[in-house]
Protein backbone atom coordinates (compact mmCIF):
# COMPACT_ATOMS: atom_id res chain seq x y z
CA UNK A 1 0.00 0.00 0.00
CA UNK A 2 1.47 3.39 -0.94
CA UNK A 3 1.70 6.28 1.44
CA UNK A 4 -0.82 8.34 -0.48
CA UNK A 5 -3.38 5.54 -0.35
CA UNK A 6 -2.86 5.33 3.40
CA UNK A 7 -3.47 9.01 3.95
CA UNK A 8 -6.49 8.79 1.65
CA UNK A 9 -8.04 6.12 3.82
CA UNK A 10 -7.17 8.16 6.92
CA UNK A 11 -8.97 11.12 5.39
CA UNK A 12 -11.95 8.98 4.47
CA UNK A 13 -12.20 7.82 8.06
CA UNK A 14 -12.25 11.41 9.21
CA UNK A 15 -14.82 12.45 6.60
CA UNK A 16 -17.78 12.45 9.03
CA UNK A 17 -15.78 14.62 11.43
CA UNK A 18 -14.87 17.10 8.69
CA UNK A 19 -18.47 17.17 7.47
CA UNK A 20 -19.60 17.94 11.02
CA UNK A 21 -17.05 20.76 11.30
CA UNK A 22 -18.43 22.37 8.14
CA UNK A 23 -22.06 21.92 9.24
CA UNK A 24 -21.50 23.35 12.71
CA UNK A 25 -19.58 26.31 11.30
CA UNK A 26 -22.52 27.07 9.00
CA UNK A 27 -24.91 26.64 11.94
CA UNK A 28 -23.05 29.15 14.15
CA UNK A 29 -21.83 31.67 11.57
CA UNK A 30 -24.65 31.34 9.04
CA UNK A 31 -27.43 33.14 10.96
CA UNK A 32 -25.25 36.24 11.41
CA UNK A 33 -24.32 36.22 7.73
CA UNK A 34 -28.02 35.92 6.92
CA UNK A 35 -28.84 38.99 9.05
CA UNK A 36 -25.97 40.91 7.47
CA UNK A 37 -27.37 40.14 4.02
CA UNK A 38 -30.94 41.03 5.04
CA UNK A 39 -29.77 44.31 6.54
CA UNK A 40 -29.00 45.65 3.05
CA UNK A 41 -32.14 44.26 1.40
CA UNK A 42 -35.61 45.79 1.55
CA UNK A 43 -38.50 43.98 3.21
CA UNK A 44 -40.39 43.30 -0.09
CA UNK A 45 -37.18 41.77 -1.50
CA UNK A 46 -36.80 39.59 1.60
CA UNK A 47 -40.37 38.35 1.47
CA UNK A 48 -40.02 37.58 -2.25
CA UNK A 49 -37.05 35.35 -1.49
CA UNK A 50 -35.76 35.21 2.11
CA UNK A 51 -32.44 33.50 1.41
CA UNK A 52 -31.30 35.25 -1.79
CA UNK A 53 -28.20 37.42 -2.02
CA UNK A 54 -28.75 41.18 -2.34
CA UNK A 55 -29.46 42.28 -5.91
CA UNK A 56 -28.52 45.84 -4.96
CA UNK A 57 -26.96 47.02 -1.69
CA UNK A 58 -29.44 49.32 0.05
CA UNK A 59 -26.97 51.13 2.31
CA UNK A 60 -29.49 53.96 2.68
CA UNK A 61 -31.43 51.69 5.07
CA UNK A 62 -28.75 52.32 7.70
CA UNK A 63 -29.20 56.09 7.33
CA UNK A 64 -32.95 55.62 7.53
CA UNK A 65 -32.70 53.46 10.67
CA UNK A 66 -30.24 55.86 12.30
CA UNK A 67 -32.32 59.01 11.77
CA UNK A 68 -35.98 58.04 11.27
CA UNK A 69 -36.25 54.97 13.49
CA UNK A 70 -34.35 56.47 16.44
CA UNK A 71 -31.50 53.94 16.30
CA UNK A 72 -29.06 56.86 16.48
CA UNK A 73 -30.44 57.79 19.92
CA UNK A 74 -30.42 54.18 21.09
CA UNK A 75 -26.84 53.77 19.91
CA UNK A 76 -25.63 56.87 21.79
CA UNK A 77 -27.54 55.91 24.92
CA UNK A 78 -25.88 52.49 24.85
CA UNK A 79 -22.49 54.06 24.23
CA UNK A 80 -22.84 56.57 27.10
CA UNK A 81 -24.07 53.95 29.56
CA UNK A 82 -21.53 51.29 28.65
CA UNK A 83 -18.50 53.60 28.47
CA UNK A 84 -19.26 55.29 31.81
CA UNK A 85 -20.05 52.03 33.55
CA UNK A 86 -16.93 50.30 32.24
CA UNK A 87 -14.72 53.28 33.18
CA UNK A 88 -16.14 53.43 36.72
CA UNK A 89 -15.97 49.66 37.13
CA UNK A 90 -12.34 49.60 36.06
CA UNK A 91 -11.21 52.39 38.40
CA UNK A 92 -13.27 51.42 41.44
CA UNK A 93 -12.71 47.71 40.92
CA UNK A 94 -8.96 48.14 40.51
CA UNK A 95 -8.78 50.19 43.72
CA UNK A 96 -10.54 47.47 45.70
CA UNK A 97 -8.56 44.68 44.04
CA UNK A 98 -5.28 46.47 44.79
CA UNK A 99 -6.28 47.00 48.39
CA UNK A 100 -7.33 43.38 48.92
CA UNK A 101 -4.34 41.91 47.12
CA UNK A 102 -1.72 44.17 48.67
CA UNK A 103 -2.56 45.15 52.21
CA UNK A 104 -2.96 43.09 55.35
CA UNK A 105 -5.62 44.70 57.46
CA UNK A 106 -8.37 43.75 59.88
CA UNK A 107 -11.51 42.92 57.90
CA UNK A 108 -9.70 42.09 54.67
CA UNK A 109 -11.42 38.73 54.36
CA UNK A 110 -14.79 40.17 55.36
CA UNK A 111 -14.63 42.85 52.65
CA UNK A 112 -13.59 40.22 50.12
CA UNK A 113 -16.43 37.92 51.11
CA UNK A 114 -19.05 40.69 50.98
CA UNK A 115 -18.00 41.94 47.56
CA UNK A 116 -17.44 38.54 45.95
CA UNK A 117 -20.75 37.18 47.24
CA UNK A 118 -22.31 39.56 44.72
CA UNK A 119 -21.39 37.02 42.03
CA UNK A 120 -24.02 34.51 43.15
CA UNK A 121 -26.94 36.90 43.63
CA UNK A 122 -29.63 36.30 41.00
CA UNK A 123 -30.82 39.53 39.33
CA UNK A 124 -34.43 38.71 40.27
CA UNK A 125 -33.54 39.17 43.92
CA UNK A 126 -32.42 42.74 43.23
CA UNK A 127 -34.48 44.01 40.36
CA UNK A 128 -37.82 44.62 42.11
CA UNK A 129 -36.40 46.62 44.98
CA UNK A 130 -33.92 48.41 42.68
CA UNK A 131 -37.00 49.61 40.80
CA UNK A 132 -38.38 51.04 44.06
CA UNK A 133 -35.03 52.45 45.18
CA UNK A 134 -34.33 54.23 41.90
CA UNK A 135 -37.83 55.71 42.08
CA UNK A 136 -37.06 56.96 45.62
CA UNK A 137 -33.74 58.49 44.56
CA UNK A 138 -35.23 60.00 41.37
CA UNK A 139 -32.88 57.87 39.31
CA UNK A 140 -35.63 55.85 37.62
CA UNK A 141 -35.68 56.39 33.85
CA UNK A 142 -32.25 58.02 33.88
CA UNK A 143 -29.08 56.77 32.23
CA UNK A 144 -27.02 57.58 35.35
CA UNK A 145 -29.28 55.32 37.42
CA UNK A 146 -28.65 52.45 35.03
CA UNK A 147 -24.90 53.14 35.12
CA UNK A 148 -24.79 52.89 38.93
CA UNK A 149 -26.83 49.70 38.90
CA UNK A 150 -24.45 48.21 36.32
CA UNK A 151 -21.42 49.20 38.37
CA UNK A 152 -22.87 47.63 41.52
CA UNK A 153 -23.88 44.48 39.63
CA UNK A 154 -20.55 43.81 37.92
CA UNK A 155 -18.17 44.92 40.65
CA UNK A 156 -17.86 41.40 42.06
CA UNK A 157 -16.63 39.80 38.85
CA UNK A 158 -14.29 42.70 38.05
CA UNK A 159 -12.69 42.57 41.51
CA UNK A 160 -12.44 38.77 41.30
CA UNK A 161 -10.50 38.83 38.02
CA UNK A 162 -8.30 41.82 38.90
CA UNK A 163 -7.45 40.64 42.40
CA UNK A 164 -6.36 37.25 41.12
CA UNK A 165 -3.92 38.97 38.79
CA UNK A 166 -2.75 41.71 41.16
CA UNK A 167 -1.96 39.16 43.86
CA UNK A 168 0.59 37.54 41.55
CA UNK A 169 2.64 40.72 41.14
CA UNK A 170 5.87 40.09 43.14
CA UNK A 171 5.87 41.76 46.54
CA UNK A 172 9.51 42.82 46.09
CA UNK A 173 8.38 45.46 43.63
CA UNK A 174 6.19 47.06 46.26
CA UNK A 175 8.81 46.81 48.99
CA UNK A 176 11.30 48.53 46.70
CA UNK A 177 8.80 51.24 45.84
CA UNK A 178 8.18 51.83 49.55
CA UNK A 179 11.91 52.11 50.14
CA UNK A 180 12.10 54.72 47.40
CA UNK A 181 9.43 56.64 49.27
CA UNK A 182 6.43 56.09 46.99
CA UNK A 183 3.11 56.94 48.61
CA UNK A 184 0.29 54.38 48.62
CA UNK A 185 -1.44 56.22 45.86
CA UNK A 186 1.72 56.36 43.73
CA UNK A 187 2.25 52.64 44.23
CA UNK A 188 -1.25 51.98 42.93
CA UNK A 189 -0.92 54.40 40.02
CA UNK A 190 2.65 53.70 38.92
CA UNK A 191 3.11 50.01 39.72
CA UNK A 192 -0.13 48.05 40.08
CA UNK A 193 -2.00 49.65 37.19
CA UNK A 194 0.76 49.53 34.55
CA UNK A 195 1.70 45.95 35.41
CA UNK A 196 -1.97 44.95 35.63
CA UNK A 197 -2.79 46.14 32.12
CA UNK A 198 -3.45 42.64 30.69
CA UNK A 199 -5.97 41.86 33.44
CA UNK A 200 -7.55 45.31 33.16
CA UNK A 201 -7.87 44.82 29.42
CA UNK A 202 -9.63 41.50 30.06
CA UNK A 203 -12.17 43.03 32.42
CA UNK A 204 -12.76 45.99 30.10
CA UNK A 205 -13.58 43.82 27.09
CA UNK A 206 -15.63 41.42 29.19
CA UNK A 207 -17.67 44.17 30.86
CA UNK A 208 -18.10 45.95 27.53
CA UNK A 209 -19.65 42.88 25.89
CA UNK A 210 -21.88 41.96 28.82
CA UNK A 211 -23.18 45.50 29.37
CA UNK A 212 -23.61 46.26 25.66
CA UNK A 213 -25.90 43.22 25.53
CA UNK A 214 -27.65 43.73 28.90
CA UNK A 215 -31.43 43.52 28.74
CA UNK A 216 -33.16 42.72 32.07
CA UNK A 217 -32.09 45.73 34.17
CA UNK A 218 -32.54 48.10 31.25
CA UNK A 219 -36.05 46.88 30.47
CA UNK A 220 -37.14 47.37 34.08
CA UNK A 221 -35.36 50.65 34.79
CA UNK A 222 -35.89 52.55 31.50
CA UNK A 223 -39.26 53.16 29.88
CA UNK A 224 -38.97 56.45 27.98
CA UNK A 225 -38.20 56.07 24.30
CA UNK A 226 -35.34 58.57 24.21
CA UNK A 227 -33.61 56.80 27.12
CA UNK A 228 -33.68 53.31 25.62
CA UNK A 229 -30.44 51.40 25.02
CA UNK A 230 -29.94 49.42 21.81
CA UNK A 231 -31.35 46.06 22.94
CA UNK A 232 -34.50 47.81 24.20
CA UNK A 233 -34.72 49.94 21.08
CA UNK A 234 -34.59 46.90 18.85
CA UNK A 235 -37.23 45.10 20.92
CA UNK A 236 -39.43 48.19 20.80
CA UNK A 237 -39.01 48.51 17.04
CA UNK A 238 -39.68 44.78 16.60
CA UNK A 239 -42.87 45.16 18.65
CA UNK A 240 -44.29 47.98 16.57
CA UNK A 241 -42.96 46.96 13.13
CA UNK A 242 -43.16 43.16 13.37
CA UNK A 243 -43.47 42.73 9.61
CA UNK A 244 -40.72 45.14 8.60
CA UNK A 245 -38.10 42.38 8.72
CA UNK A 246 -35.62 44.32 6.59
CA UNK A 247 -35.53 47.27 8.96
CA UNK A 248 -35.26 45.06 12.08
CA UNK A 249 -32.30 43.32 10.43
CA UNK A 250 -30.65 46.70 9.84
CA UNK A 251 -31.16 47.52 13.53
CA UNK A 252 -29.67 44.17 14.55
CA UNK A 253 -26.64 44.89 12.37
CA UNK A 254 -26.16 48.26 14.13
CA UNK A 255 -26.10 46.43 17.47
CA UNK A 256 -23.84 43.61 16.24
CA UNK A 257 -21.22 45.71 14.41
CA UNK A 258 -19.34 47.13 17.44
CA UNK A 259 -19.08 43.65 18.94
CA UNK A 260 -17.86 42.13 15.68
CA UNK A 261 -15.29 44.94 15.34
CA UNK A 262 -13.95 44.48 18.87
CA UNK A 263 -14.06 40.71 18.45
CA UNK A 264 -12.20 40.92 15.13
CA UNK A 265 -9.29 42.73 16.75
CA UNK A 266 -9.25 41.14 20.19
CA UNK A 267 -10.77 37.66 19.75
CA UNK A 268 -8.03 36.03 21.85
CA UNK A 269 -8.39 38.47 24.76
CA UNK A 270 -12.16 38.25 24.70
CA UNK A 271 -12.18 34.46 24.70
CA UNK A 272 -9.70 34.53 27.56
CA UNK A 273 -11.82 37.08 29.40
CA UNK A 274 -14.96 35.01 29.09
CA UNK A 275 -13.15 31.97 30.46
CA UNK A 276 -11.41 33.87 33.26
CA UNK A 277 -14.59 34.04 35.32
CA UNK A 278 -15.22 30.30 35.15
CA UNK A 279 -11.81 28.64 35.45
CA UNK A 280 -10.03 28.77 38.71
CA UNK B 1 -0.88 59.37 63.77
CA UNK B 2 -1.71 63.03 63.25
CA UNK B 3 -3.78 64.26 60.35
CA UNK B 4 -0.81 65.79 58.57
CA UNK B 5 1.21 62.64 58.98
CA UNK B 6 -1.68 60.71 57.54
CA UNK B 7 -1.84 63.04 54.55
CA UNK B 8 1.87 62.82 53.95
CA UNK B 9 1.52 59.06 54.17
CA UNK B 10 -1.00 59.18 51.35
CA UNK B 11 0.48 61.70 49.01
CA UNK B 12 3.94 62.62 50.32
CA UNK B 13 7.26 60.90 49.83
CA UNK B 14 9.00 61.27 53.22
CA UNK B 15 8.26 58.90 56.04
CA UNK B 16 9.80 57.37 59.11
CA UNK B 17 11.71 54.09 58.47
CA UNK B 18 9.28 52.11 60.65
CA UNK B 19 6.51 52.78 58.13
CA UNK B 20 8.31 51.10 55.25
CA UNK B 21 6.38 47.80 55.46
CA UNK B 22 4.54 47.72 52.11
CA UNK B 23 1.96 45.26 53.45
CA UNK B 24 0.52 47.87 55.79
CA UNK B 25 -1.56 50.90 55.03
CA UNK B 26 -3.07 53.55 57.25
CA UNK B 27 -6.77 53.53 57.90
CA UNK B 28 -7.21 56.65 55.76
CA UNK B 29 -5.61 54.98 52.76
CA UNK B 30 -7.78 51.90 53.14
CA UNK B 31 -10.90 54.03 53.39
CA UNK B 32 -10.03 55.98 50.25
CA UNK B 33 -9.38 52.79 48.28
CA UNK B 34 -12.43 50.90 49.50
CA UNK B 35 -15.09 53.55 50.14
CA UNK B 36 -16.42 54.14 46.59
CA UNK B 37 -16.95 50.44 45.96
CA UNK B 38 -18.39 49.70 49.39
CA UNK B 39 -20.80 52.66 49.25
CA UNK B 40 -22.16 51.74 45.80
CA UNK B 41 -22.28 48.10 46.81
CA UNK B 42 -24.14 48.84 50.03
CA UNK B 43 -26.69 51.13 48.38
CA UNK B 44 -27.33 49.17 45.17
CA UNK B 45 -26.72 45.54 46.12
CA UNK B 46 -26.92 44.88 49.86
CA UNK B 47 -29.81 47.25 50.53
CA UNK B 48 -31.93 45.99 47.60
CA UNK B 49 -31.43 42.38 48.70
CA UNK B 50 -32.53 43.18 52.25
CA UNK B 51 -35.45 45.19 50.92
CA UNK B 52 -36.55 42.26 48.74
CA UNK B 53 -36.60 40.05 51.83
CA UNK B 54 -38.61 42.74 53.62
CA UNK B 55 -40.99 43.06 50.66
CA UNK B 56 -41.59 39.33 50.55
CA UNK B 57 -43.56 39.44 53.80
CA UNK B 58 -45.53 42.55 52.83
CA UNK B 59 -48.02 43.69 50.25
CA UNK B 60 -46.42 46.61 48.45
CA UNK B 61 -48.71 48.88 46.48
CA UNK B 62 -47.77 52.11 44.64
CA UNK B 63 -47.57 55.39 46.59
CA UNK B 64 -45.83 53.75 49.52
CA UNK B 65 -48.78 51.68 50.70
CA UNK B 66 -47.34 48.71 52.62
CA UNK B 67 -49.12 46.10 54.65
CA UNK B 68 -47.50 43.34 56.69
CA UNK B 69 -48.90 39.96 55.68
CA UNK B 70 -46.45 37.55 57.29
CA UNK B 71 -45.97 34.36 55.32
CA UNK B 72 -49.24 34.73 53.38
CA UNK B 73 -47.39 35.35 50.11
CA UNK B 74 -45.41 32.14 50.48
CA UNK B 75 -48.54 30.26 51.49
CA UNK B 76 -50.43 31.39 48.39
CA UNK B 77 -47.41 30.67 46.25
CA UNK B 78 -46.99 27.10 47.43
CA UNK B 79 -50.64 26.10 47.72
CA UNK B 80 -52.83 27.94 45.26
CA UNK B 81 -50.66 29.36 42.47
CA UNK B 82 -50.90 26.95 39.52
CA UNK B 83 -48.97 29.22 37.16
CA UNK B 84 -46.06 29.26 39.58
CA UNK B 85 -45.87 25.47 39.61
CA UNK B 86 -46.11 25.39 35.83
CA UNK B 87 -43.20 27.86 35.74
CA UNK B 88 -41.21 25.75 38.20
CA UNK B 89 -41.75 22.66 36.03
CA UNK B 90 -40.66 24.47 32.88
CA UNK B 91 -37.61 25.97 34.55
CA UNK B 92 -36.63 22.57 35.99
CA UNK B 93 -36.89 20.85 32.59
CA UNK B 94 -34.94 23.71 31.03
CA UNK B 95 -32.23 23.70 33.68
CA UNK B 96 -31.70 19.94 33.64
CA UNK B 97 -31.88 19.20 29.91
CA UNK B 98 -30.06 22.30 28.68
CA UNK B 99 -27.31 21.99 31.30
CA UNK B 100 -26.52 18.40 30.32
CA UNK B 101 -26.70 19.24 26.60
CA UNK B 102 -24.48 22.30 27.07
CA UNK B 103 -21.75 20.57 29.04
CA UNK B 104 -21.74 17.35 27.01
CA UNK B 105 -21.98 19.19 23.68
CA UNK B 106 -19.28 21.65 24.70
CA UNK B 107 -16.97 18.75 25.59
CA UNK B 108 -17.57 17.03 22.23
CA UNK B 109 -16.98 20.27 20.31
CA UNK B 110 -13.77 20.86 22.25
CA UNK B 111 -12.60 17.31 21.45
CA UNK B 112 -13.32 17.93 17.75
CA UNK B 113 -11.05 20.97 17.73
CA UNK B 114 -8.50 19.25 19.95
CA UNK B 115 -8.00 16.36 17.52
CA UNK B 116 -5.88 18.55 15.20
CA UNK B 117 -8.44 19.34 12.55
CA UNK B 118 -7.62 21.87 9.80
CA UNK B 119 -8.42 25.56 10.53
CA UNK B 120 -9.01 24.80 14.24
CA UNK B 121 -8.16 28.38 15.25
CA UNK B 122 -10.61 29.93 12.81
CA UNK B 123 -13.36 27.44 13.69
CA UNK B 124 -12.93 28.23 17.37
CA UNK B 125 -13.46 31.92 16.71
CA UNK B 126 -16.58 31.30 14.58
CA UNK B 127 -18.07 28.76 17.00
CA UNK B 128 -17.66 31.20 19.86
CA UNK B 129 -19.49 34.04 18.09
CA UNK B 130 -23.03 33.26 19.41
CA UNK B 131 -21.77 33.60 23.00
CA UNK B 132 -20.94 37.26 22.37
CA UNK B 133 -24.26 38.21 20.82
CA UNK B 134 -27.01 39.67 22.96
CA UNK B 135 -30.15 37.70 23.73
CA UNK B 136 -32.11 40.28 21.74
CA UNK B 137 -30.05 39.61 18.61
CA UNK B 138 -30.07 35.83 19.07
CA UNK B 139 -33.75 35.77 20.05
CA UNK B 140 -34.97 37.77 17.05
CA UNK B 141 -32.84 35.78 14.59
CA UNK B 142 -34.26 32.52 15.95
CA UNK B 143 -37.83 33.84 15.94
CA UNK B 144 -37.30 34.27 12.20
CA UNK B 145 -35.67 30.85 11.84
CA UNK B 146 -38.72 29.29 13.55
CA UNK B 147 -41.21 31.36 11.49
CA UNK B 148 -43.95 29.16 10.05
CA UNK B 149 -44.11 30.73 6.58
CA UNK B 150 -40.58 31.66 5.63
CA UNK B 151 -38.41 30.42 8.51
CA UNK B 152 -35.29 28.39 7.88
CA UNK B 153 -36.40 25.43 10.04
CA UNK B 154 -39.48 24.71 7.96
CA UNK B 155 -37.65 25.55 4.71
CA UNK B 156 -35.05 22.87 5.46
CA UNK B 157 -37.73 20.32 6.36
CA UNK B 158 -39.52 21.01 3.07
CA UNK B 159 -36.24 20.77 1.17
CA UNK B 160 -35.54 17.40 2.77
CA UNK B 161 -39.01 16.24 1.77
CA UNK B 162 -40.19 16.15 5.38
CA UNK B 163 -42.94 18.72 4.86
CA UNK B 164 -45.21 16.79 7.24
CA UNK B 165 -43.07 17.87 10.16
CA UNK B 166 -43.54 21.56 9.48
CA UNK B 167 -44.46 23.31 12.71
CA UNK B 168 -45.31 26.64 14.13
CA UNK B 169 -42.34 25.99 16.41
CA UNK B 170 -42.92 28.80 18.90
CA UNK B 171 -46.69 28.92 18.50
CA UNK B 172 -47.42 25.36 19.56
CA UNK B 173 -47.37 24.67 23.33
CA UNK B 174 -45.88 21.23 22.68
CA UNK B 175 -42.77 22.50 20.87
CA UNK B 176 -42.30 26.04 22.20
CA UNK B 177 -40.19 25.18 25.28
CA UNK B 178 -37.93 22.82 23.33
CA UNK B 179 -37.47 25.38 20.57
CA UNK B 180 -36.40 28.11 22.99
CA UNK B 181 -34.13 25.59 24.69
CA UNK B 182 -32.46 24.71 21.37
CA UNK B 183 -31.68 28.37 20.80
CA UNK B 184 -30.29 28.71 24.30
CA UNK B 185 -28.04 25.65 23.88
CA UNK B 186 -26.91 26.98 20.49
CA UNK B 187 -25.89 30.26 22.11
CA UNK B 188 -23.93 28.74 25.02
CA UNK B 189 -22.26 25.64 23.52
CA UNK B 190 -19.32 27.75 22.39
CA UNK B 191 -18.69 28.95 25.95
CA UNK B 192 -18.47 25.43 27.35
CA UNK B 193 -16.30 24.41 24.42
CA UNK B 194 -13.76 27.16 25.13
CA UNK B 195 -13.47 26.22 28.79
CA UNK B 196 -13.00 22.55 27.93
CA UNK B 197 -10.37 23.45 25.30
CA UNK B 198 -8.42 25.36 27.96
CA UNK B 199 -8.72 22.41 30.35
CA UNK B 200 -7.77 19.86 27.67
CA UNK B 201 -4.61 21.68 26.68
CA UNK B 202 -3.61 21.72 30.37
CA UNK B 203 -3.82 17.90 30.57
CA UNK B 204 -0.46 16.07 30.68
CA UNK B 205 0.29 14.82 27.17
CA UNK B 206 1.89 11.54 28.31
CA UNK B 207 -1.37 10.08 29.58
CA UNK B 208 -3.17 10.57 26.28
CA UNK B 209 -0.06 9.28 24.46
CA UNK B 210 -0.02 6.15 26.63
CA UNK B 211 -3.67 5.50 25.81
CA UNK B 212 -2.77 5.84 22.13
CA UNK B 213 -0.09 3.14 22.52
CA UNK B 214 -2.51 0.83 24.31
CA UNK B 215 -4.63 1.11 21.17
CA UNK B 216 -7.47 2.45 23.23
CA UNK B 217 -10.58 3.32 21.20
CA UNK B 218 -11.60 6.97 21.27
CA UNK B 219 -14.80 6.25 23.18
CA UNK B 220 -12.91 4.32 25.88
CA UNK B 221 -10.35 7.10 25.98
CA UNK B 222 -13.14 9.61 26.50
CA UNK B 223 -14.92 7.67 29.25
CA UNK B 224 -11.95 6.27 31.17
CA UNK B 225 -9.31 8.96 30.77
CA UNK B 226 -10.53 12.33 29.55
CA UNK B 227 -13.75 12.68 31.54
CA UNK B 228 -12.22 11.61 34.90
CA UNK B 229 -9.29 13.97 34.37
CA UNK B 230 -11.58 16.86 33.48
CA UNK B 231 -13.82 16.23 36.47
CA UNK B 232 -13.18 19.56 38.28
CA UNK B 233 -13.91 21.51 35.08
CA UNK B 234 -17.04 19.47 34.44
CA UNK B 235 -18.31 20.08 37.97
CA UNK B 236 -17.69 23.82 37.69
CA UNK B 237 -19.44 24.04 34.35
CA UNK B 238 -22.40 21.95 35.49
CA UNK B 239 -22.97 24.22 38.50
CA UNK B 240 -22.39 27.44 36.54
CA UNK B 241 -24.63 26.39 33.68
CA UNK B 242 -27.36 25.07 35.98
CA UNK B 243 -27.49 28.26 38.05
CA UNK B 244 -27.64 30.38 34.90
CA UNK B 245 -30.56 28.38 33.55
CA UNK B 246 -32.50 28.46 36.82
CA UNK B 247 -32.58 32.25 36.37
CA UNK B 248 -33.32 32.30 32.64
CA UNK B 249 -35.31 35.36 31.61
CA UNK B 250 -34.06 37.29 28.57
CA UNK B 251 -34.32 34.70 25.82
CA UNK B 252 -37.75 33.46 26.89
CA UNK B 253 -39.06 36.98 27.28
CA UNK B 254 -37.83 37.98 23.81
CA UNK B 255 -38.90 34.86 21.93
CA UNK B 256 -42.26 33.91 23.47
CA UNK B 257 -42.96 36.14 26.47
CA UNK B 258 -43.78 32.95 28.40
CA UNK B 259 -46.55 31.81 26.08
CA UNK B 260 -48.33 30.16 24.43
CA UNK B 261 -50.53 28.99 27.33
CA UNK B 262 -47.69 29.29 29.87
CA UNK B 263 -45.81 26.57 27.99
CA UNK B 264 -42.53 28.52 28.22
CA UNK B 265 -43.24 30.44 31.44
CA UNK B 266 -40.19 30.36 33.70
CA UNK B 267 -39.91 31.49 37.29
CA UNK B 268 -38.10 34.67 36.26
CA UNK B 269 -40.56 35.69 33.55
CA UNK B 270 -43.37 35.05 36.02
CA UNK B 271 -41.70 37.29 38.62
CA UNK B 272 -41.42 40.04 36.01
CA UNK B 273 -45.02 39.62 34.90
CA UNK B 274 -46.44 39.65 38.41
CA UNK B 275 -44.46 42.79 39.24
CA UNK B 276 -44.90 44.90 36.11
CA UNK B 277 -47.49 43.40 33.74
CA UNK B 278 -50.34 42.20 35.92
CA UNK B 279 -52.55 44.94 37.25
CA UNK B 280 -52.26 43.65 40.82
CA UNK B 281 -49.55 46.36 41.24
CA UNK B 282 -48.07 44.40 44.12
CA UNK B 283 -44.31 44.02 44.49
CA UNK B 284 -44.58 41.85 47.61
CA UNK B 285 -45.80 38.65 45.97
CA UNK B 286 -43.16 38.57 43.19
CA UNK B 287 -40.51 39.35 45.83
CA UNK B 288 -41.64 36.26 47.71
CA UNK B 289 -41.15 34.21 44.53
CA UNK B 290 -37.66 35.66 44.08
CA UNK B 291 -36.69 34.91 47.69
CA UNK B 292 -38.00 31.35 47.57
CA UNK B 293 -36.28 30.70 44.25
CA UNK B 294 -32.98 32.11 45.51
CA UNK B 295 -33.13 29.77 48.50
CA UNK B 296 -33.77 26.80 46.21
CA UNK B 297 -30.88 27.74 43.90
CA UNK B 298 -28.57 28.11 46.90
CA UNK B 299 -29.52 24.67 48.22
CA UNK B 300 -28.93 23.13 44.78
CA UNK B 301 -25.51 24.75 44.45
CA UNK B 302 -24.41 23.54 47.87
CA UNK B 303 -25.76 20.02 47.32
CA UNK B 304 -24.34 19.74 43.80
CA UNK B 305 -20.85 20.87 44.77
CA UNK B 306 -20.87 18.65 47.88
CA UNK B 307 -22.06 15.55 46.03
CA UNK B 308 -19.82 15.91 43.01
CA UNK B 309 -16.75 16.90 45.01
CA UNK B 310 -17.37 14.16 47.60
CA UNK B 311 -17.05 11.47 44.97
CA UNK B 312 -13.76 13.06 44.01
CA UNK B 313 -12.45 12.35 47.48
CA UNK B 314 -13.64 8.75 47.48
CA UNK B 315 -12.04 7.94 44.15
CA UNK B 316 -8.56 9.19 44.79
Amino acid sequence: MTASALSWSAHARRAPLLLFLVLYTVLTGGPFLWVAIMSVRTTPEIFASPYALPSRFHWEKFVDAWTNSNYGTYFWNSTIVVVSAVALLTIIGAMVAHCLARYRFRGNRLVRFIILSGMILPPQLLILSLFQILLDYHLYNTLSGLVIVYVAGHLAMTVYILEGFFAQIPQDLFDAARMDGYSDFEIFWRITLPIGVPAIFTTVTLNFIILWNEFLYAVVLLTEDDKRTLPLGIMHFMGSHQLDVGMVATGLMIAITPIILVYGFFSETMIKGMTAGAVR
Amino acid sequence: MTATARLSRLFGRRRAPSEVDARRASLGTLVIFLAPALLIYAAFTVYPVLRTFYNSVHTIKPRGVEEFVGLANFDALLHTDLVFWKAVGNTAIFAIVATIADVLGGLLLALCLFSRVPFAKLLRVVWFTPVLMSYVVVGIIWVWIYDYDWGLANAILRWLGLGNFEQSWLGDPRTALWSVMTTHIWKWLGFNMIIFLAALSALPGEVLGAAELDNCGWFAKLVYIIIPMLRPTIVNLLVLSFVGKMMIFDLVWIMTGGGPLWSTETVSTYVYKRAFDWNTFDLGYPSAIAVLWFAIILVFVVVMTRLLRQRDKLEF
